[in-house]
């Protein structure tokens, strides 16, 4: 009995530091928050599109093929640093993205799309950071992966980039399977 | 010199953009009814903010937080309940977002392992008094 | 030239170091206290030399050197310059390795005819501790290495920390972090050569240990008191894992503490004194551990690094694994002498440190709990601020209990209706004062009452003491079984109860008013009128500053104090902060934040009204002296032993 008291420290002690090693060798981003939306359909929201005079209704648009969501601003720098890699994306691998312009002046956007490009097949506004609750958003860029059967697979956080690019468009493919 | 320091003061004091500028919960958003504000303040004082370091959404300075503020009282105010809006924000940011760890399966150890630990220590009290009852007590 | 001196003086502290630890292998102990001498001797002056040259170049502003550069700035005040040495991670590694060799010094200075074999050996191992600092500062954190660019200017600094409370809190914390890695190489010590009865290791440990735990308490304490008048809100404990890191082994010191008594008046609790010492030391340098290696997030982070992380964590499975598994085979040897009763003096000393442990465990589950779930699963959950109180705080009442009747209880044997006799005074005028208490404030809220309720017996408790020992020293009376009551005992109790009163009131009573003002607007709070006078630009050494001028009224209408809360911009690092303007007095703090706003709209303005904070930080202070006090005494013993 008392030998088990003793070395129960020596134990105890001992699984704690294991945790902590594992957690130091694999790779993680103590900030970062995994989507809960991952494996669930996509929200059912409507609103309207920036570009064109009409409604856009969810569940219509995520039937037929592989779609990016992306979350963007013109008041944030990354945004602006990952456009060209939605150009890519919207042009050499044909992906449809759909923009959601969070919380921004419509106006500005519009001229900032027209300087920069417009990978989107389609642009929603987010006036009120509703859809973003709705995503789970809280940063921006956030890029949303969602299949042919309108469930969204993967979610990134922050902004695609040269060293990212690549191993998300795996990604992309691997969704499209 | 100066004159260019205080225009830029005055400008981030008075422009949105500049997150540090919303200093936590703001009257402007204060419901009508101090019952319904009181549970908007309790409800915001539990849910956490996701871009801030171990902060409520009640203390935030934040831009998310602020809008969580706003969809939390506006919420109360179309009559949900506190468990509606926790499962809301659970629904959509995950368990992370509250910062009292619900009752769960995977929060299970967490609330009984300081039982035990009591327990445990109440049994070495336990024991250590069989012992020194079994023993004569010197002076 | 400098930078290098500091650079060379720190190998230097690394050779002298192992030199430390390879001559007590020495079978000839006369000279290991030889060369001792200069092991010790020359780390303390190399630890110097290496402080205080990397002090040089943040004073001159050497932006060669990468750590000024990173965190320094020519227009930074100077104090700033000097607390911003050990502000970043490499300066305050290099004072980590300072107060460890000045430890190192005194433990140096216990040596005598009788113990050279023992303090040997101790030494042994708090070089090892030393090693393995040196080793990490030196191949991660070096704070010497030079940059490749040249610049005129550095980084600047982050206003937040340019406080004279923040500048403090490091140092303070450190010495007791590091005080108890002596309790930890007496123990370690005691344990491997057996040590005999006759040396009295423990009283040789517990200067250490209180030294290191009233630098511990101090230092928490001013982290609080700025995070109180910083943050504003009006709060001063998070439950952050940062803090959480530092008042973990200060409940174990605590537990530590008593223990030690125990074993000093009734040779029990040795075992406990043992492991007890291991796991504060070990849960100081996790603590260290949690913070630097980017495992978890907090607002104190410093540079995260995993690599770091790993260093420290291999250096703590090599000292916990080596001295738990000699406690694992060793502490047989340290027995009870004496046994005792439940409901006698060790008796509650016991059921404080069961107390003081479960709590420790408790907070180390819910600081780490979050990582545990993110392995298993792939879900993140967050543990904060309601699942730390409502854990600790119920946990922790039954020790406030029985701290207020332990000091009264006798050593060895029960005397279960003496007690009830002795503490019938006590509990009458705890409950007298706690109805007067209630009776002036006319609030009934279950927790402040049993927060009152708990102060107030404490009190009442440590008069009654105090005027029965005053009786005993007037009556000459002599018996063997009255204990005697230590100053430092008395005050340090005195000073827990105040903390208990200062945390009650301003956790459950706080006042809060949040609204928009224009200036010439009038508001009130628990009798008191604010009144928003005009609104000015002040310019400061680095920033420049938006300040609101409110005026208070008591409801005599009599104008206490003019309240200056300030927003202010720094334009070196482009960021702002806000300070809180706060009147103080024994029973309240007034507290005044301006929030944005402009002339037409109004500012928003955040107004606290907390009673009985300012009795926390008395609280902490009594503690501090009381510890003071007890080590006096114990040094004095110290001497005589000497002899």
């Amino acid at each position: 009995m008392k030998k088990k008291i003793l070395i129960s420290p020596i134990i105890v002690f001992f699984l704690i530091l294991f945790v902590f090693f594992y957690l130091l060798i694999i790779d993680r981003n103590p900030s970062e928050l995994p989507s809960v939306l991952i494996n669930k359909k996509v929200p059912a929201f409507e609103t309207k599109s920036l570009l064109e005079n009409k409604i856009f209704v969810s569940p219509n648009e995520f039937r037929n093929e592989t779609t990016l969501v992306n979350f963007f601003a013109t008041w944030c720098k990354p945004c602006r640093d990952e456009h060209p890699y939605l150009i890519k994306l919207s042009n050499e691998k044909e992906l449809k993205i759909i923009g959601i312009n969070y919380k921004d002046d419509s106006k500005k956007a519009i001229k900032w799309l027209e300087k920069l490009g417009n990978p989107y097949s389609n642009v929603l506004v987010d006036s009120n950071a509703s859809l973003g609750i709705d995503w789970g958003v809280y940063g921006l860029p956030e890029t949303f992966i969602v299949n042919s059967n309108g469930i969204i697979k993967y979610r990134l956080v922050g902004p695609i980039t040269k060293k990212n690019y690549h191993a998300f468009v795996l990604k992309v493919k691997e969704v499209e399977k | 010199m100066q004159r260019i320091l205080l225009a830029i003061l005055f400008y981030l004091m008075t422009s949105q953009i500049v997150g540090i500028n919303c200093y936590s919960v703001e009257p402007d958003e204060f419901l009508q009814n101090p019952k319904k504000e009181l549970r908007a303040r309790n409800i915001s004082k539990n849910v956490r903010c996701l871009v801030c370091q171990n902060q409520s959404i009640d203390d935030s300075s934040a831009p998310l937080a602020k809008d969580l503020r706003i969809l939390i009282r506006k919420k109360i105010e179309q009559d949900n309940s506190d468990e509606e809006i926790y499962n809301f924000l659970t629904e959509r940011y995950g368990d992370f977002i509250l910062l009292n760890p619900p009752f769960k399966i995977s929060t299970l150890f967490l609330w009984i392992l300081p039982f035990v630990f009591l327990g445990i220590g109440i049994f070495v009290i336990f024991l250590h008094n069989n012992k020194s009852k079994k023993l004569d007590y010197s002076k | 030239m400098v930078p290098s001196l500091g650079n060379i003086t720190l190998w230097l502290s690394l050779l002298l170091a192992i030199f430390q630890f390879v001559i007590s292998h020495k079978k000839n102990f006369y000279s290991v206290l030889q060369f001792n001498k200069i092991a010790v001797n020359g780390l303390l002056f190399c630890s110097l030399a290496s402080f205080f040259s990397l002090m040089y170049c943040h004073i001159v502003s050497d932006f060669s050197v990468i750590n000024v550069f990173q965190n320094s700035h020519t227009t930074k005040p100077l104090l700033y310059k000097v607390s911003g040495v050990w502000g970043n991670h490499e300066g305050s590694m290099l004072l980590w390795i300072l107060v460890l060799t000045i430890f190192n010094y005194f433990i140096f200075k216990l040596y005598n005819q009788k113990n050279i074999i023992f303090i040997s050996k101790t030494l042994e191992a708090q070089a090892i501790i030393i090693i393995g600092f040196l080793l990490f500062t030196i191949l991660t954190s070096n704070p010497f290495d030079r940059m490749t660019t040249s610049h005129t200017n550095g980084l600047g600094f982050n206003p937040l920390l340019q406080d004279p409370a923040l500048a403090i809190h490091p140092p303070l914390l450190y010495i007791g972090y590091v005080g108890f890695s002596a309790a930890f190489s007496f123990s370690v010590a005691a344990m491997s050569i057996n040590v005999e009865e006759k040396i009295p290791w423990h009283s040789y440990m517990k200067p250490f240990v209180l030294a290191a735990w009233i630098f511990l308490s101090a230092g928490i304490a001013f982290g609080s008191i700025w995070a109180y008048y910083e943050l504003g809100w009006g709060g001063w404990w998070f439950w952050d894992p940062v803090e959480n890191a530092s008042f973990m082994p200060w409940l174990l010191g605590t537990a530590l503490i008593h223990s030690l008594i125990t074993v000093e008046k009734r040779k029990s609790l040795q075992s406990w004194v043992l492991l007890l010492s291991i796991l504060s030391f070990l849960l100081s340098v996790i603590g260290t551990f949690l913070v630097r290696s980017g495992i978890l997030t907090s607002v104190h982070t410093f540079a995260l690094d995993p690599t770091r992380g790993i260093y420290i964590l291999t250096f703590v499975a090599l000292l916990g694994g080596y001295s738990l598994i000699l406690f694992g085979l060793k502490s047989k040897n340290f027995l009870n002498r004496h046994c005792f009763s439940f409901f006698s003096r060790e008796g509650s000393i016991l059921v404080n440190n069961i107390i003081m442990i479960v709590v420790c465990a408790s907070v180390f589950l819910g600081t780490i709990y979050p990582l545990l779930v993110e392995i298993f699963s792939n879900n993140k959950i967050s543990v904060g601020e309601p699942y730390f109180n409502s854990i600790t705080i119920p946990i922790m009442m039954p020790a406030i209990l029985v701290m207020g009747m332990g000091p009264m209880l006798s050593w060895g044997k029960a005397d279960v209706i003496g007690i009830l006799t002795k503490s019938l005074p006590s509990i009458l005028l705890a409950v007298v004062i706690s109805s007067i208490f209630f009776w002036v404030y006319r609030s009934y809220n279950m927790l402040g009452l049993a927060g009152i309720v708990l102060a107030f017996w404490i009190m009442s408790n440590i008069l009654l003491t105090t005027f029965r020992q005053l009786n005993i020293k007037n009556k000459e009376v002599t018996q063997e079984n009255i204990p005697k009551y230590s100053g430092g005992m008395i005050i340090a109790h005195l000073g827990v109860a105040f903390l208990i009163l200062g945390i009650t009131g301003s956790s459950v009573w706080q006042k809060e008013k949040i609204i928009r003002m224009k200036v010439n607007d009038e508001t009130s709070i628990h009798n008191y009128n604010i009144a928003f006078k005009e609104v000015s630009e002040v310019m400061g050494p680095n920033y420049v500053a938006l300040q609101g001028i409110f005026w208070v009224y008591n409801n005599k209408k009599n104008m206490i104090t003019k309240l200056k809360p300030e927003n202010r911009f720094y334009p070196v690092t482009n960021n702002s902060t806000t300070e809180a303007s706060i009147h103080t007095n024994l029973s309240r703090d007034l507290y005044v934040v301006l929030g944005e706003g402009d002339v037409n709209r109004g500012w928003i303005v955040r107004i606290y009204y907390n009673p009985l904070v300012v009795w926390i930080w008395i609280g902490v202070f009594a503690i501090f002296l009381g510890g003071l006090f007890s080590m006096k005494n114990n040094l004095k013993k110290l001497k005589r032993l000497s002899i």
